[in-house]
């Protein structure tokens, strides 16, 4: 698998780098954001997966979060990814902006003409750490995961999906259930099919009902002032009552005054990366 | 020659040897090991004389030791006596008994030795004596001879001034009579020429005149006695004086005043002091007689009275407690003055009372009377150990306060705290630090973290330290802080050991009166303030069902008012709705809106002041709950309230987890 470096930056100390490679899950050429920190030039360090949201590209979260500091004090490596593949010349990928380019969801699509290319959650638990554990300092026993909005939703549905996988676990205004809103159910539609039941593979909430596994400890940073809160896309209270009371432990901030936008993941950022660090560094 | 007679004094003059001697032989007779038997074990010895012979060369009584008749002594002279070669020792009986007659003769040997010791030593004294007592006899003679000369000079002088004095009255006598008698021979020769005057006019004219002068003068009467007797005055001489300077000589006078010592450092025990004189001049003395009395300006401590006058709470600051400097003033009592007799130039009063002073003075007593009173001294005993007060004692990885009662109705001048360091299983080292000079009844330590220590406190008072204080263990694993109960509201009981707290269902008492200090709204309790900058870490145990609210407060938080809903505090709140559970994390009465899932029932709450933060986890899930930052302006106290009727433990001497200072 062979990498091709896009860009390097030094920056916090350690190098903001971008990669492109021929991925095999998604059959095209992706792009991945590796934040290096200072201690990897000498120790293997942990990762740290981070899942951007709609429209997002490996590039918003690298230049908008302000990560890099808080991963270089803590030693951790930052990997994000595109929200989905890109160039594969589906019909219909770029009609909307919340379906199909930039809208992946991570999920393995089983429908046409989406189920070739489309399969994030793949490429994200699988192919990805096996790249990046081939070709950068990585611990492969210790990564976590984090995301916002869709990949929000992504985060959650990856650590729920695989216990013990991921060390950490974090998400700001994260979509909590897909299967009731409407970003969801389009979605999901357009990728899984009409069968309601095979949605609930990807739906935080449900999973979280039937999850056994190593305890998880989930930090979720919501602005009150989300319009998509209040549009009912995002549902935390729904996650939260099925957490309640299979006492998975989940600490829910609603954050007054903030928004959707990547001010909002800013100014909250080092709170996950230190809830990351807790237990990517134990 | 019986050593013991000597001793009593079977001659009067012997009485009067001053203590020196006295003592030394009693010293010697004490310690009457039978020296220099060792040597020359049955080894008869011409040798041993020369050893012994120190005595005096020139008396008759020098110690002779014949050798024994048996067998001449070893030429070689060896020491040890196990010269196996020796014919003497062929026989086993006879070896035996003539080695136990030799050691007996041996013991005796070296009794006349200490005899002899002993005699030599009074030798010297009788001879210092003797200077002593020539020279006050001398001294005593030149003072009468001196007298005596005065005296006559005087008498003589006097003597002197008579004569002058007769010899003036004669002389002035003799010139008038001389003046009498050149006038009337003048008055004479006058009358003479008169009478041969030719001129009869003049004749006429002076002669009536001169008779009546000369009838005048026949007149006169001429005094003829003497002015003055002719015999001296003799009064008797007034030799009383010297009388009894003569009467003085045979009498040793009184001794002078003796000079008592100032007190010694570490003399002084709580209830005795040990007190020192000395006499600057040849007296000889008898006895001492020692005075003491107690200088005091309040009651005596006893059981009845409380080291604190007054129990009433008053607001302080708890960080700086006062002083223990309680004077109550009550009229001077007379106290009763003790008196020892001694024979010694010290002694050791007992029976007395901590940290306590004494005006002591002592006299000298010898056959003719008693010397003045030295100066009085001052004396201090020790005072009694101070009492660690257990439950005001706190302790974090890297300091401990402790806080005692000073022990003493009296203010002391400092205290001195001792501590040490111990291993795991309780063994002490030595002591390994003091600290001196501590001004109040309490002392921040620094300490190194993760270790045990026994620490005990001194009192100290001119009189030295008092008795080591009962120890207090305190271990830097984690902070550690008893509750204030004083701050508790009346609501709140609290258990025997003092860490956990019950909000129980029953009516406040009617007596519960709310002091001073106390929650009045809020049914909360501060704990102990924790003054020491750094990382703190403490645990609060409670139902699933509790309402409660843990934090910090600064102290002086309102106590009628909520924590949490001021400025002065910081909580975690839990509510339980009917439907679920709430948490808040209040500051100034504004929290931020989570959920938590998981209701912790173990929470865990990190304190840096350095940072400024205060977080909270759940312990059994390592989970991390919220984190106030702030900036602490003081020192701040733990603080806990019930919302509702339940219980609330708190767990302390924990250390901080890592995952709650990252």
């Amino acid at each position: 698998m062979a990498l091709t470096q896009v860009s390097s930056n030094k920056c916090a100390g350690g190098f903001q780098k971008v990669f492109e490679h021929d991925s095999t899950e998604l059959k095209c050429k992706m792009k991945f954001a590796v934040y290096l920190p200072p201690q990897a030039e000498t120790d293997k360090c942990p990762v740290l997966y981070w899942l951007s949201g709609l429209t997002c590209t490996e590039q918003n979260v690298i230049t908008k979060a302000g990560s890099q500091l808080a991963a270089a004090e803590h030693g951790i490596i930052v990997v994000a990814p595109d929200t989905s593949p890109r160039g594969c010349n589906i019909e219909g990928e770029d009609e909307s902006w919340d379906f199909g380019t930039g809208a992946g969801f991570y999920v393995d699509a089983t429908q046409d003409p989406w189920k070739t290319n489309y399969r994030m959650y793949s490429y994200v638990t699988e192919e990805l750490p096996k790249l990046i554990n081939a070709n950068f300092p990585s611990d492969p026993d210790r990564m976590s995961i984090s995301g916002h909005s869709m990949g929000g939703h992504g985060a959650l549905v990856c650590a729920l999906k695989n216990p013990g996988k991921y060390k950490a676990v974090s998400a700001f205004s994260p979509i909590c259930n897909p299967m009731q809103c409407p970003w969801g159910q389009k979605a999901f539609a357009g990728y899984l099919g009409s069968d309601r039941s095979t949605w609930e593979a990807y739906d935080a909430t449900v999973l979280a009902g039937a999850y056994s596994g190593p305890q998880l400890d989930i930090l979720i940073d919501q602005g009150r002032d989300d319009q998509f809160l209040s549009a009912s896309q995002l549902l935390p209270d729904n996650l939260i009552a099925v957490c309640s009371e299979k006492k998975i432990p989940v600490v829910f901030r609603l954050q007054p005054g903030y928004d959707h936008s990547y001010f909002f993941i800013y100014s909250f950022m080092n709170d996950h990366i230190k809830h990351h660090a807790k237990y990517l560094n134990a | 020659m019986d050593l013991f007679e000597i001793r009593g004094g079977g001659g009067g003059g012997l009485d009067v040897i001053s203590e020196e001697a006295e003592h030394q032989e009693s010293r010697e007779l004490k310690a009457m090991d039978p020296y220099n038997v060792a040597s020359d074990r049955g080894r008869g010895a011409a040798r041993d004389v020369s050893t012994f012979q120190r005595f005096s060369v020139d008396t008759n009584e020098s110690l002779r030791f014949e050798p024994c008749e048996d067998s001449p002594p070893s030429p070689t002279g060896a020491e040890d006596g196990y010269d196996d070669d020796d014919d003497v020792f062929k026989e086993g009986e006879t070896e035996r008994e003539i080695v136990t007659t030799r050691s007996r003769l041996q013991g005796k040997v070296a009794e006349m030795e200490n005899f002899a010791g002993h005699l030599e030593e009074i030798f010297l004294t009788v001879e210092e004596n003797f200077g002593r007592q020539e020279q006050h006899l001398e001294q005593h003679y030149n003072d009468v001879l001196q007298t005596l000369s005065q005296r006559y000079d005087e008498r003589a002088a006097g003597l002197e001034e008579e004569k002058k004095g007769k010899l003036e009255a004669l002389y002035g006598q003799l010139l008038v009579c001389g003046r009498a008698l050149d006038a009337s021979k003048e008055l004479i020769e006058t009358a003479q020429e008169v009478y041969r005057s030719q001129d009869k006019r003049l004749f006429l004219k002076a002669v009536k005149p001169t008779i009546k002068r000369m009838e005048e003068f026949a007149k006169e009467e001429v005094d003829l006695t003497l002015s003055t007797r002719l015999e001296f005055d003799t009064p008797l001489a007034d030799m009383s004086d010297v009388k009894t300077m003569m009467d003085s000589i045979n009498v040793v006078p009184a001794p002078s005043a003796p000079v008592i010592n100032p007190q010694m450092p570490n003399s002084a025990s709580q209830t005795s002091l040990r007190v020192c004189w000395s006499l600057f001049s040849d007296d000889t003395v008898e006895s001492y007689e020692l005075y003491y009395r107690p200088v005091l300006e309040d009651t005596p401590a006893d059981s009845t009275c409380a080291p604190y006058v007054n129990r009433v709470k008053v607001r302080k600051p708890l960080h700086s407690f006062p002083v223990n400097r309680v004077k109550v003033r009550k009229p001077l009592l007379s106290f009763p003055v003790n008196r020892v007799k001694v024979k010694e130039t010290h002694c050791t009063v007992t029976d007395l009372l901590p940290n306590a002073q004494y005006e002591l003075w002592v006299t000298a007593t010898n056959t003719t009377g008693i010397s003045p009173a030295s100066e009085r001294a001052l004396y201090m005993t020790v005072p009694s150990p101070p009492v660690i007060k257990r439950r005001e004692c706190t302790s974090c990885p890297e300091a401990a306060m402790i806080r005692w009662e000073s022990g003493n109705t009296n203010p002391v001048d400092s205290y001195t705290v001792e501590l040490s360091e111990t291993s795991t299983d309780g063994t002490a080292g030595g002591v390994t630090e003091s600290i001196v000079a501590v001004p109040t009844c309490q002392c921040l330590i620094q300490l190194q973290t993760g270790r045990r220590y026994l620490i005990a406190v001194r009192a100290v008072n001119i009189g030295g330290p008092s008795d080591k204080s009962d120890v207090i263990t305190v271990s830097t694993t984690g902070t550690f802080f008893h509750l204030l109960e004083d701050t508790a509201h009346p609501c709140l009981s609290i258990s025997e050991d003092g860490f956990t707290m019950f909000y129980g269902d029953e009516e406040l008492p009617i007596s519960a009166m709310a002091l001073d200090d106390t929650f009045t709204r809020c049914v909360a309790v501060l704990g102990d303030l924790i003054p020491v900058r750094g990382r703190h870490y403490w645990e609060v145990e409670v139902d699933d069902g509790t309402e409660f609210r843990i934090g910090v407060s600064y102290e002086d938080t309102e106590r009628n008012s909520f924590l949490g809903a001021n400025k002065t505090s910081w909580c975690m709140r839990h509510i339980l709705s009917p439907s679920r559970h709430k948490y808040e994390f209040l500051h100034n009465g504004w929290s931020p809106d989570l959920r938590i899932t998981v209701n912790p029932v173990r929470i865990g709450v990190a304190l840096d002041y350095e940072r400024g933060t205060l977080s909270f986890f759940n312990v059994a899930l390592e989970q991390h709950l919220h984190t106030f930052h702030c900036h602490f302006q003081n020192y701040v106290h733990p603080c806990f309230s019930l919302d509702n009727p339940g219980a609330l433990t708190v767990h302390n001497s924990i250390e901080a987890p890592e995952y709650t200072f990252i």
